[in-house]
């Protein structure tokens, strides 16, 4: 296996349908082991990025890898090394669950199938319906029956196209607990998703789509920063006294600052690497802090974005 | 990989097993599957049982002739659904896309469908034969029996089924990977199909001797068409074309 550089890799990637520019010179990245979110709009391009690194389109310019293989010149290569969960669950609906598996692991030449899928099966949660139709399962199942067919001859990269898309919270909870498992396995894993609180809890870095052109990527926190500032909340157990607001007031760090009874708002240079000095400063203060937290989520973060003019090229 | 070691391929072996696993609970091509072979024995078998030289038409080269033509059609018909079938059948019910990313060539994935057709298909055409053969040999009387019992008819059927059952799924693949509807798929090959049937009515119909000359030549006629068939079919079937709905 080559596997030198990024698990996945996107080299402006350009993709057309007739006049329509899908996807405008992607430039992408996933480090082995990664859990990259590919967020953004309905018609952004998140599908049509999956679809190329799984081998089901061609790029029109650009070149993409997976594990060092180029999808576009070695397609065989890399479907050896990818499971897939495309949009819908696309399963055969009219053959047993285990079936279905069980035939994904056999093409894949699994040394031990049966082991293989009983295991995948499990690991998914679904070994009870085992030989039940996969037509007969509700949709929250049949996505677990995707994923365990994706997994099943564990490939070191996942795409995921919206895995708990449909999904009720708490199934969409277990799909993430899912997902995460196995990133913790080694497995890269690039998905798209809506669900943005999701995205900002699973993934390590996430990636905004918007018309094609990607317009942010970056751990959630560097996203959020950097659409709405590096704002921390702090909040305290009681009203603010004098010693904490100088406490505040004398940080170089702190560019602005809101005030209200028992908390504070600051704006720091870099919320990363200032905010442990922060909270250092009020407890030396006195200060009895009950919670510290970034202030906006990802969700604010997107929708900030998403109210932005279109861009014409990427921003970095 | 050669044409030939392609069907060796665990890939294609587990895709055929799936294809067979899927046909046999597709209702309308089991009922095809079933339904044709039996009309195609039980007519030719009444034919010859119920000869009677006063009132036939031809004699009874004719009668076994005209059984002869049901054997030689089940092959060509049989594989038309299953094979319309092939890709878009996959593609309606939304099991294209992730079957494309499975580590299968184009050829490895068409010639897996293939197979999985020309196996039932060649179970009923020889099952069939073997049964009106039986019947012919116990029950049907001798001026009928003899040319009936002619042993250059299961040779002609031996050499040219599994080559005219190759012709007809080629045919139905190709329109499968190319039209947007299974029927309309159906319809084109049928458009092809039945033209090509007139050589065999030729032979049948004792118009060209039935002799094996005659099957050898018709034989490498067919099995031309279908290596010709198969690059066809294969250039045919495009990735990116066959999961778009538009
Ligand atoms: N096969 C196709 N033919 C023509 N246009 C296409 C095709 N596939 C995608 N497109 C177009 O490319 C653009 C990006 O589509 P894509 O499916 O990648 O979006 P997406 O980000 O996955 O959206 P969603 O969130 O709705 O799933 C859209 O404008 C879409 O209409
Ligand atoms: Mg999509």
């Amino acid at each position: 296996m080559r596997c030198a550089g990024p698990a996945i890799e996107c080299r402006a990637v350009t993709r057309r349908f007739g006049a329509r520019t899908a996807l405008h010179a992607l430039d992408l990245d996933v480090e082995a082991g990664e859990i990259v979110g590919l967020l953004g709009p309905n018609g952004s391009g998140k599908t049509t990025t999956l679809r190329i690194l799984a081998t089901l389109l061609r790029p029109d310019s650009g070149t993409a890898r997976i594990l060092s293989w180029d999808v576009a010149a070695e397609p065989m290569q890399v479907r050896r090394l990818i499971g897939v969960m495309p949009e819908r669950p696309s399963l055969y609906d009219r053959h047993p669950v285990e079936d279905n598996v069980r035939f994904w692991a056999e093409v894949h030449q699994v040394r031990d199938p049966g082991a293989a899928v009983a295991r995948a099966l499990e690991f998914a949660g679904v070994a009870d319906r085992a030989r039940d139709p996969a037509g007969s399962l509700s949709k929250g199942l049949k996505q677990r029956v995707a994923l365990a067919r994706a997994i099943v001859h564990r490939p070191p990269v996942l795409l995921l196209d919206e895995p708990s898309s449909g999904l009720d919270p708490s199934a969409a909870a277990s799909m993430e607990g899912l997902i995460r498992d196995l990133a913790r396995e080694g497995t890269t894993i690039l998905l798209n998703t809506h669900r943005l609180a999701e995205a900002e809890r699973l993934c390590d870095r996430v990636a905004i789509l918007r018309e094609g052109h990607l317009l942010q990527v970056g751990t959630p926190q560097q996203v959020r920063a950097a659409l709405l500032g590096h704002i921390v909340e702090v909040e305290f157990a009681g009203l603010v006294d004098l010693p904490v607001r100088r406490a505040v007031e004398s940080f170089p760090a702190v560019r602005e600052v809101w005030w209200s009874p028992s908390a504070v708002r600051c704006r720091l240079s870099d919320a990363g690497r200032d905010t442990p000095e922060l909270v250092a400063r009020l407890v030396r203060a006195g200060a009895a802090i009950v919670a510290v937290r970034p202030a906006g989520d990802l969700e604010r973060a997107y929708l900030e974005l998403m109210s932005q003019p279109v861009p014409g090229s990427l921003a970095a | 990989m050669s044409n030939a070691a392609i069907t060796s391929s665990p890939g294609v072996r587990a895709l055929a097993r799936k294809e067979l696993r899927e046909l046999r609970r597709h209702r309308m091509i089991v009922a095809t599957a079933i339904v044709l072979p039996i009309a195609f024995l039980v007519l030719p078998v009444l034919n010859l049982l119920l000869y009677e030289p006063s009132r036939a038409i031809g004699g009874p080269d004719f009668a076994v002739g005209q059984a002869m033509f049901c054997f030689f059609l089940t092959p060509v018909i049989m594989p038309a659904t299953m094979a319309a079938y092939g890709i878009i059948g996959e593609r309606d019910q939304g099991t294209l896309e992730p079957l494309l990313t499975l580590p299968l060539s184009d050829r490895e994935l068409l010639a897996g469908k293939v197979a999985a057709i020309l196996l039932p298909t060649l179970g009923a055409s020889f099952g069939i034969y073997a049964l009106y053969m039986a019947v012919v040999a116990l029950a049907v009387e001798p001026p009928v029996r003899s040319p009936a019992l002619d042993w250059t008819w299961p040779f002609g059927l031996l050499l040219a089924a599994p080559l005219l059952a190759l012709f007809s799924t080629l045919t139905g693949m190709f329109f499968s990977a190319r039209s947007k509807d299974v029927r309309i798929a159906e319809h084109l090959s049928g458009l092809v199909l039945l033209p090509s049937m007139l050589p065999v009515l030729l032979i049948v119909t004792r118009t060209v001797e039935p002799s094996v000359l005659t099957w050898c030549v018709f034989a490498a006629a067919v099995a031309a068409i279908d290596a010709g068939l198969w690059r066809l079919v294969v250039r045919a079937f495009d990735r990116e074309r066959a999961i778009s709905t538009a």
